[in-house]
């Protein structure tokens, strides 16, 4: 492996967020938010020169940290997937940036206060994490960026100060580190056997020994951990709910996929493909059973955060199909299975992102979340009950939405693969989905009782950044497949 | 000329669409209304003047867009934009200022005529999905319990469809060789295909809820009463038609394929059949005409399912032309119930007049449309058993709506110098005009006299003794068989649910999450072990 | 060797006990027993082959688990502060 040209763009990414993050943290909240508006369009242009660079060469962007070559040095890789995923975290990010402003800006002549200078730089910091770890190309470096990323994400999600907080991220904390050090035994059995966590130079030498074997379980099941995957999801409805709005989207949306590109890494670079094999199917299978438990569940959630919530319990069971789908099938099946998967991760990103920004308007709009009392909903916050409605139609995967091309690509390779029985549960799943997007909408549709008020005056910014969200997935659908063909560079 | 063909086709799409987006703005919003009436038109001029051009396609290379029109299509395009035109107009009379309405109603009407021109599945699937969901918004317009109701179940079926259709569309393309996605090539693998049957078996399924099939019809007598006039009228006029030019699209006519074909004639005749029977237990005109709609449905899918047990080629155009002059007449009739709503006992007969006509048109009296469109379909219900069973159909309807013009006539405005605004007599009146007259210009044919009129009299015969003893008849609720469904449903549904969030309940506690940790890793180590 | 096992025993100790214990200050020291016993192990690595690289892999893994517990314990405290109680008893998402 060589380093490649463009390669300081690989670094400036992971610097610039971390140098925001050290002055705004120096200089004070007032800072940090101004630092945070200009990094959003800043790391939108980067992302995009990034994909654009991979597009060109059609071949992964690597650069060496200080231009020491791997096993002593660390590398760090832009293949299609990394370039695809860190434009959906720059979009994501700045939509957050510009969402979160209603709720910790500091006005003119204000007192510098805790909350801003906390959101805003951990804003930073888990945006630095999140670029790290899609783009980090050693294992024990990416443990790194998971770490990172759980304890940025943990203080977003405190900020308020609740005590039923402290409870819910407690226990992602304390699960997320069971997930950490599962993950950690297993890189240390690998450095063990092999002397190196490189991953390419791990996937040219892995063997399919009792030591790799070990190492690959444990890793395994530490970053299904970090991402909930039934039934290791006991902390994800809580913590998710529990946060503020803008902590929410950024907690599903992206923090779980960063787990996810990391498995992919592990599975489909590192280990070799007898092993693959044997585990794909177990893989899908809570895949499935997440999708059809996560869905059911939601249909009889009473409040719409934990709705939204367990509909990431769902939705995460679809970025697990795609394992036995690609695992062992004809090239063409592979691609079509690996595209469906990786814009599955996508478009759920900006759905959920979406979902949970809407669900926070609509709650606040109502002083409360209870479903069966959000008559009027779609009156006090008419733009957030259309992004919550878009938002599911590409969960549901109804045309056009990105959504409908990631499960129609999953659907056509598991039929191609002859393993149409992943294929009823993608329908399924899409008939549930269905089922608990439309209880939220039949209810905010409702017309309210004729003394109802609302709570609070919603904020119209906050509701187009949700609805341009929701947009985004949706629109994603109508890009040409061919555009896709991003995620397929360096695979 | 090809390039016109293509603007106009895309037109039919963008159009409804681009008008939706004027909304953005308050103005727009006030404005759309009244200007439903001329979203339909570019359909309507695309259908007279496109013809058959060569298919536009959009993305050549991954097939993602492409438009065709062929002789069936324009056919059903060009009568169904006439009735979204003329129900537009009537809807910004009967519901002025609903601005809301409009937007579902632009959007349900871009997928309506969607379907009709739809040259790929991607695309065929996104027009049948508009139209499917965005009738949501119509259905439960008046937001009273009845239409919550409706539209609750609407919608359930509605996606359960998508979800049959989705399936299919997925073997079609598996099936396909090579990249494309095109309709015409999914239709030449299918008969060939490894999933043949379950492919077909599922297009039936998604269709047929659509169209609907017995017992997959129970949506229709819900809907259509629950909906607003205008709503009820594209409704059952074009809105089921994506049912039937999915039929009419996705089975392979050239070879035929008898099993198949048996199957859906049979089923076609049995609802055609139970649409009477159930129809004339019913009081409330509008569920008249919607199990009329259940039965006449029957009638188009037993002509597409015999003529494709023949393999008959021809059976498209045919029953797309039976189905163009139900589109007509049964969009005219729905406005006429809110047109003879509104008028009293002395106008009455300006009113009853048409509606009579209309209603033996559809019985196939001879000079009306709907002897024409009994006439397309000869070739495939034409020959013994099945002519005796069609001719007993047409009896059937006409007894049914009969007893549909004896109910809208109790029902008229109770000041007998009532009459109703002119902004809803008139698409009445061209509704009218064109479903007694356009089949003329569009299929004209030589009808033989006697054999057209006797199911008419026989019909007649039966409506009198309707009429004497039809009091005795058992009283079904509207949706019939849904009734036992809900109740089981209820019964199976929260049960499972309930015992889904146990379980769930269970695994996410501490000690059990831990289990399920330690299970995890030794079950792929395992796994592994055992591949290695 | 017997660093192996060692490091095993603490693994396996730790695992326990955060999984059962249901008071979180207990928890949070079963994690740090749990990461000493990684800790050990990547010891146990270096050993065996006189690898440095192990030894710079502990010492961050080592940071991490550092900032991690202090984290854990501000919310702990945070909570105690809050409530009067340390347990995280599952009892919020079912109101």
């Amino acid at each position: 492996m060589e380093a490649t040209p463009g390669g300081f763009l690989l670094v400036l990414i992971l610097v610039a967020p971390v140098t925001g993050l050290l002055i705004g943290f120096a200089q004070g909240g007032r800072a940090a938010e101004r630092i945070a508006l200009w990094a959003a369009p800043l790391g939108v242009t980067m992302a995009m020169v990034l994909l654009a660079g991979v597009l060109h060469a059609q071949a992964p962007i690597v650069a060496f940290v200080g231009g020491w070559a791997p096993p002593l040095g660390l590398a760090l890789r832009a293949d299609g997937l990394a370039a695809a995923m860190l434009m959906t975290t720059a979009v994501i990010i700045a939509a957050i940036t510009l969402f979160a402003r209603a709720d910790y800006t500091t006005l003119p002549g204000a007192p510098e206060a805790r909350a801003p200078l906390a959101f805003w730089c951990f804003l930073l910091a888990l945006w630095a994490a999140l670029n790290a770890a899609f783009l980090g190309g050693d294992l024990f470096n990416l443990f790194v960026a998971l770490e990172m990323l759980t304890f940025g994400a943990l203080a977003l999600a405190c900020l308020d100060g609740r005590a039923t907080q402290f409870k819910a991220e407690l226990r992602y904390l304390l699960f997320a580190l069971i997930g950490s050090v599962f993950y950690l035994l297993g890189t240390a059995l690998l450095y063990g056997a092999y002397g190196t966590l490189d991953i390419l130079l791990l996937s040219r030498t892995a063997r399919s020994d009792a030591p790799t074997i070990v190492a690959a379980s444990l890793m395994t099941v530490g970053l299904l951990g970090k991402m909930a995957l039934f039934p290791l999801h006991l902390w994800l409805p809580a913590a998710h709910a529990g946060a503020p709005p803008a902590a929410s989207a950024l907690l599903s949306g992206l923090v779980v996929k960063a787990s996810y590109v990391l498995l992919l890494r592990l599975w489909f670079w590192v280990m070799p493909a007898a092993l693959l094999l044997a585990v794909a199917p177990i893989l899908a299978l809570l895949g499935a059973a997440a999708i059809l438990f996560g869905s059911l569940v939601a249909l009889r959630q009473a409040r719409l955060k934990l709705l939204v919530a367990y509909s990431t319990v769902a939705q995460i069971g679809y970025l697990f199909l795609m394992f036995p789908l690609v695992a062992g099938s004809a090239a063409e099946v592979a691609e079509r299975a690996w595209t469906g998967g990786a814009l599955q991760a996508i478009s759920h990103a900006f759905a959920k992102a979406a979902m949970f920004l809407a669900a926070g308007v609509i709650a606040r709009g109502m002083g409360h979340d209870r479903i069966a009392g959000l008559h009027g909903a779609a009156r006090v916050a008419p733009l957030s009950v259309l992004a919550f409605g878009l938002a599911g139609l590409s969960l549901m995967g109804i045309p056009p939405s990105g959504g409908f091309t990631a499960k129609w690509l999953l659907l056509q390779s598991a039929l191609y693969a002859g393993q149409w029985w992943w294929a009823l549960v993608i329908v399924a799943g899409g008939l549930l989905t269905g089922g608990y997007v439309f209880r939220v909408l039949s209810a905010a549709m409702r017309a309210p009782s004729p003394d109802f008020m609302p709570a609070a005056p919603v904020d119209a910014r906050q509701e187009r950044v949700a609805l341009g969200l929701a947009i985004i997935s949706v629109v994603l659908g109508l890009l040409p497949l061919a555009a896709f063909g991003l995620v397929l560079i360096g695979r | 000329m090809t390039l016109l063909a293509h603007l106009l086709l895309l037109a039919t799409i963008l159009a409804p669409l681009g008008l939706l987006a004027t909304a953005v703005t308050a103005q727009g919003r006030l404005r759309l209304p009244a200007l439903l009436v001329y979203a339909p038109l570019p359909g309507l001029a695309a259908a007279l003047i496109a013809g058959p051009a060569p298919p536009l396609v959009i993305y050549a290379d991954w097939l993602r867009l492409s438009l065709d029109l062929d002789a069936p299509g324009a056919l059903l395009l060009g009568v169904a934009a006439l009735l979204w035109s003329a129900a537009g107009a009537y809807a910004s009379a009967y519901l002025p200022g609903a601005t809301r309405f409009a937007g579902w109603w632009l959007l349900t009407l871009a997928g309506s005529l969607g379907v009709f021109i739809a040259g790929d599945l991607v695309t065929f699937y996104f027009a049948f999905a508009l139209v499917s969901l965005a009738a949501y918004g119509l259905v439960v317009q008046d937001a009273t319990r009845r239409a919550r109701r409706a539209g609750a179940i609407y919608l359930a079926l509605a996606v359960l469809g998508e979800v049959f259709l989705l399936f299919a569309f997925a073997l079609l393309a598996v099936s396909i060789p090579g990249q494309s996605l095109a309709i015409a090539d999914a239709v030449a693998a299918l008969p060939n295909s490894l999933v043949r049957n379950e492919t077909i078996l599922l297009l039936l399924l998604g269709f047929g809820l659509k169209a609907g099939l017995v017992p997959l019809h129970v949506w229709l007598p819900l809907a259509h009463p629950a909906a607003p006039m205008p709503a009820s009228a594209v409704l059952s006029g074009a809105i089921i038609k994506a049912g039937i030019i999915g039929l009419i699209r996705f089975l392979p006519f050239e070879g035929g394929i008898a099993g198949w074909g048996l199957a859906l004639g049979v089923l076609g005749f049995l609802t055609a059949f139970y649409g009477v029977a159930l129809g004339i237990t019913q009081r409330n005109p509008k569920t008249i005409l919607a199990y009329s709609s259940v039965s006449q449905m029957g009638v188009v899918m037993a002509a597409l399912g015999f003529g494709l047990a023949a393999g008959d080629a021809a059976t498209p155009l045919d029953a797309a032309r039976y189905a163009s002059h139900h589109v007509l007449a049964k969009g005219a009739l729905f406005l006429g119930v809110g047109v003879a709503l509104a008028t009293g006992a002395r106008r009455a007969a300006w009113i009853m007049a048409p509606v009579l006509l209309l209603v033996l048109s559809f019985g196939g009296l001879p000079l009306t449309g709907g002897a024409l469109a009994k006439e397309a379909t000869k070739a495939q219900l034409g020959a013994g058993v099945l002519g005796w069973l069609s001719a007993l159909s047409a009896a059937g309807t006409t007894m049914l709506m009969l007893h549909f013009a004896d109910r809208l006539r109790a029902g008229l405005a109770e000041t007998p110098e009532a009459s109703a605004p002119p902004g809803l007599i008139l698409p009445f009146a061209v509704m009218t005009a064109g479903a007694l007259l356009l089949p003329w210009w569009l299929y004209p044919a030589a009808v033989k006299f006697w054999p057209a009129l006797w199911p008419v009299l026989l019909g007649a015969l039966g409506f009198l003794a309707l009429r004497n003893w039809g009091g005795r008849l058992p009283r079904w609720p509207e949706g019939d068989v849904l009734i036992f469904a809900e109740r089981a449903a209820a019964r199976v549904a929260p049960p499972l649910a309930e015992r889904a969030s146990r379980i769930e309940a269970t695994l996410r506690a501490w000690p059990s999450a831990g289990l399920a940790l330690l299970v995890l890793a030794l079950l792929l180590g395992l796994a592994m072990a055992v591949a290695a | 060797m017997i660093y192996g096992l060692v490091a095993s025993a603490l693994v396996a100790l730790g695992l326990y006990g955060l999984v059962t214990q249901p008071a979180l200050l207990r928890k949070v020291l079963a994690f740090n027993l749990l990461g000493g016993g990684v800790f050990l192990l990547f010891g146990v690595v270096a050993a065996r082959g006189g690898d440095p690289v192990p030894q710079a892999l502990v010492i961050t893994g080592i940071v991490v688990a550092f900032a991690a517990t202090a984290l854990a314990l501000v919310l702990v405290l945070r909570l105690f502060q809050i409530t009067g109680a340390a347990t995280i008893a599952e009892d919020e998402t079912r109101r």
